[in-house]
């Protein structure tokens, strides 16, 4: 009888987890890939595919596309892969307040980078102006360059946090075998630590890669006619005049492609390259002397400073007094009088839409976690590919395929709170359930069969044994899906209507409309608001900045 | 009838069958071992007992009652297990009043028995403190403490010694021992040690491969071994090489029966001093020694004997007792040691 309660139970949940996967991914998705084959008068064709290749602005949107993506990937590895060798391995002073400014960077909202770096950069920059009085001319930031400059500085703590982790796990005993075996420093480093680091390099990497290819925001204030897939499929669905929905799912569909092949070819590199770190021998840091010292504190706090300069320049301008949306000399709170009198309510649906996201996430993302972690069939393996799924889509596709699903039809979403919440849920619900599943195995089944044999059920055995020991991860794993959440734009930006405008869209509205002001102090306060949730992550975890991946 | 009763257990996992009709009975009060190799079957036996895995088939009855048809959680037996499982985020007190709580025990009373658990297992200093940082040995005693608290109809120990390191291992199980007197409650102990299995247990049940070898006293199992596995698996055992040398040491013993197996334990063989001659019922057996190896306590002294490469067990050897590789040695080799075997390593009888 209680075998079979049990068994109900687990059946249940097995059920409405793939009810929930079928409703907020499989229909959007199949949904996008429908729409792909059909023609705006609702005709099924091929037509978007090969007006896809055929016309030179998507394929110039492919390609451009691909070298932001292999661009940024270049600059986050270069970036993060010096900062993670030189803190790992070199004495550096403040070593920690490094990797606090590679946090800011990764907490940040992407545009606001591209923000501060007009700012700094653009056609009136401050930097460029001040540059041009020593006769110095300095062509603007727009344009390919400026979008990977953005995008490294902005990417490269995947890498650094990812290559450090793996690399302060090496065991200093391999090295000093080498040693023994004649190799040299240089040889040592790349036949010996090189394909120790590999796979953390290569996941580190493929994060910079598919976050670039997925990024909006950076090309659409950057790009100045740089167009990419992100951009074009929104420029497509958004037209007031000649609103192409099959182009923009089209693109949608080409958009998950490339990142589905890029996840597939990570996954290919690195499969037979896992070695296990170990907890004992680890590298020894050593003390840098005279100019190489000089270089490696320079390399590392100019990469860290870098990285941090869009929330320093945001804090700085959102204090800076204005007239309108005009800049003037001293400093006021003006900004942040206008957010509170004019735009309270963006934040409190920020901080609505986000609670309700992340509350849903911790209880479904707990729930399949442990169906995942405790029932391995067939059934839960299929489970966990499934969510490997909203990993790969880009936020600006997530948001059209929404619309596809539920503009019409059985379940009209569109323009509610739901509909941003949901995506938000969706994106990030595979994250718990790892993070969930993952710690779940760390506990040992014999705690609960103790329970059991002292006379508590086993419901009651996992309520008070097996949850207790893995709340404090779970609630700093839905912080961290806090700070996702409250920082996400590009699908917001396809979802939102008048009133559910959240922080991050009206910050982008905001900047394309010049009162940077504003945005600055919205953009502090979101800074604040993903800083607290870090740091209470931080607090019930430990500092595991490896987390925020 | 028994105490518990597990009759005919089957129990059949997909690819193979980890318990081939299993069939053991245990009275009130009785220390019963499951000792075996690992993969034998002997956890999952205990593992059904306690209701984790249920049976394919058989029958389990507890003081008359079937036990298959009351969930785990029901059955009022208490599980000590091999990697202790502490609740770590519960202190020793907590973690031993645990099991009082679901029966209902007033406050008070919860007070006064976890004090008289822990201090049977000298833990009542230690009853505030989270268990997280204590050694492997004061976890168990928790874990011992937490299971013998609730006064179980039954007590289960799935390898609880195995994690500990040897000193601690034979404390330990003294005190395990003791405290089981104490209280006089039936214990189902598995381990795949058997000079643990020899020390602790009233009686030991030998399992391979899913059924059962032999169930006896430890004295029954070391001294009069049914299998030649179990002989194999409790203590050390040598076999005699088949060949002429064999043939002609039986037939000088005067033994004529027709067996597959023939092994001597070390310690029935002893060294002849130089002169002295086999009394009756013996026979020496000229040998050159190949190795010696000094233990303390006791000496092992392998010797190549025209019956095969036999040790000889020297117990407390002298400081002059040290032997060299190369030196001629005679064997006595006593009729009454021998231990045959037939052709199913079934055990033989020599009367007569």
């Amino acid at each position: 009888m209680a075998m079979l309660r049990k068994f109900d139970f687990w059946t249940l949940v097995m059920i409405g987890t793939w009810g929930i996967l079928l409703l907020l991914l499989f229909i959007p998705v199949g949904s996008v890939l429908l729409s792909s084959f059909f023609d705006t008068s609702g005709n099924a064709t091929i037509e978007n595919y090969l007006r896809f290749f055929a016309e030179p602005r998507f394929q110039r949107a492919f390609i451009n596309t691909l070298v932001v993506g292999f661009g940024g990937l270049a600059g986050a590895l270069l970036l993060g892969s010096i900062m993670a060798f030189c803190i790992s391995r070199f004495q550096i002073k403040g070593s920690r307040f490094v990797s606090l400014l590679a946090i800011l960077a990764l907490v940040s909202p992407p545009f606001i980078g591209a923000y501060s770096w007009i700012v700094l950069f653009g056609a009136g920059g401050v930097v460029r102006a001040w540059l041009r009085d020593f006769g110095i001319m300095m062509p603007p930031i727009y344009g390919v360059g400026g979008i990977l400059v953005v995008f490294a500085l902005k990417f490269y703590p995947f890498v650094y946090l990812m290559v450090s982790g793996a690399l302060s796990n090496v065991n200093r005993s391999l090295e000093e075998a080498a040693e023994g075996l004649g190799l040299t420093p240089l040889q040592r480093t790349f036949k010996i630590s090189f394909p120790m680091v590999f796979p953390a390099l290569t996941a580190g990497g493929l994060l910079a890669l598919i976050q670039s290819i997925a990024d909006f925001g950076t090309p659409r204030l950057l790009g100045r006619g740089y167009n990419v897939l992100a951009t074009e499929a929104y420029t497509l669905y958004s037209a007031e005049v000649g609103s192409n929905m099959s182009m923009a799912t089209t693109i949608s569909v080409v958009l998950i492609a490339v990142s589905m092949v890029f996840v597939l070819l990570q996954r290919f590199m690195s499969r037979r390259n896992v070695y296990h770190g170990n907890m004992i021998n680890k590298p020894a840091k050593i003390k840098l002397k005279g100019w190489r010292n000089v270089l490696a504190h320079f390399a590392v706090y100019f990469i860290g400073l870098c990285g941090a300069m869009p929330v320093i320049i945001s804090v700085i301008y959102s204090l800076r007094r204005t007239n309108g949306p005009v800049f003037q000399d001293g400093f006021a709170l003006q900004s942040y009088e206008r957010i509170l009198f004019n735009l309270g309510d963006v934040v409190r649906n920020s901080l609505t839409f986000s609670a309700s996201a992340v509350v849903m996430i911790v209880i479904v993302g707990t729930i399949v976690g442990v169906l995942v972690a405790r029932r391995t069939t067939l059934n839960t393996s299929l489970l966990d590919g499934a969510f490997m799924i909203p990993y790969v889509m880009p936020g600006i596709v997530i948001g059209i395929a929404y619309i596809a699903a539920f503009n019409t039809g059985p379940l009209v979403l569109t323009g509610t709170a739901s509909i941003i919440v949901l995506s938000i849920f969706i994106r990030r619900l595979p994250y718990t359930v790892r993070t969930t599943s993952s710690a779940l195995r760390q506990i040992s089944p014999s705690l609960e069969e103790a329970a059991i044999s002292l006379g508590y059920s086993p419901f009651q055995a996992f309520l008070r044994i097996t949850v207790p020991l893995i709340v404090p991860g779970i609630i700093a794993g839905g912080m961290l899906s806090f700070v996702t959440a409250i920082n996400e734009l590009s699908s917001s930006l396809v979802l939102y209507v008048g009133s559910t405008i959240t922080m991050p869209v009206r910050i982008y509205l905001l900047i394309l409309d010049g009162d940077f002001g504003t945005a600055a102090a919205m953009s502090t306060i979101l800074l604040v608001l993903s800083g607290i949730a870090v740091y209470i992550a931080f607090r019930l975890m430990g500092r595991n900045e490896q987390a925020l991946l | 009838m028994a105490y518990l009763t597990v009759q005919d257990g089957v129990k059949q996992f997909t690819g193979f069958r980890a318990l081939n009709g299993v069939s053991i009975a245990v009275e009130r009060g009785e220390f019963f071992t499951l000792l075996g190799p690992s993969g034998c079957g002997k956890t999952t036996l205990l593992r059904a007992i306690a209701g984790f895995n249920d049976l394919t088939s058989g029958s389990i009855t507890l003081d008359g009652q079937d036990l298959r048809a009351i969930p785990p959680h029901k059955r009022d037996i208490g599980m000590v297990f091999q990697d202790y499982a502490v609740f770590p985020h519960l202190s020793v007190f907590d973690n031993v009043a645990f099991g009082l709580k679901p029966r209902k025990v007033p406050a008070e009373q919860i007070k006064t028995r976890v004090a008289e658990a822990l201090s049977a297992v000298h833990l009542q200093a230690l009853a505030e403190r989270l268990p997280a940082a204590m050694s492997g040995g004061q976890q168990q005693r928790i874990g011992l403490a937490r299971a013998m608290v609730i006064n179980p109809r039954l007590l289960l120990m799935d390898e609880p010694l195995s994690n500990l390191d040897a000193k601690l291992r034979i404390e330990l199980r003294e005190e395990i021992r003791d405290i089981q007197k104490r209280v006089d409650i039936a214990t189902i102990y598995v381990t795949h040690d058997q000079e643990e299995a020899l020390a602790i247990s009233d009686r030991i049940c030998v399992m391979s491969a899913g059924h059962i070898e032999q169930i006896g006293t430890p004295q029954e199992i070391y001294g009069n071994p049914q299998t030649l596995f179990v002989a194999n698996f409790v203590g050390t055992l040598n076999t005699l090489a088949e060949g002429e040398g064999r043939a002609k040491l039986l037939a000088e013993l005067g033994i004529s029966a027709n067996a597959a197996h023939w092994t001597i334990r070390p310690e029935r063989l002893s060294l002849l001093e130089a002169g002295q001659g086999a009394p009756s019922g013996a026979v020496a057996l000229a040998g050159t020694i190949s190795k010696f190896t000094y233990l303390g306590r006791e000496a092992h002294v392998l010797v190549d004997t025209p019956a095969g490469a036999l040790v000889v067990q020297v117990s407390n050897p002298a400081l002059s007792a040290v032997r060299n590789p190369g030196d001629t040695v005679s064997v006595l080799v006593e009729r009454s040691a021998l231990m045959a075997f037939d052709a199913d390593s079934k055990r033989l009888s020599l009367e007569g």
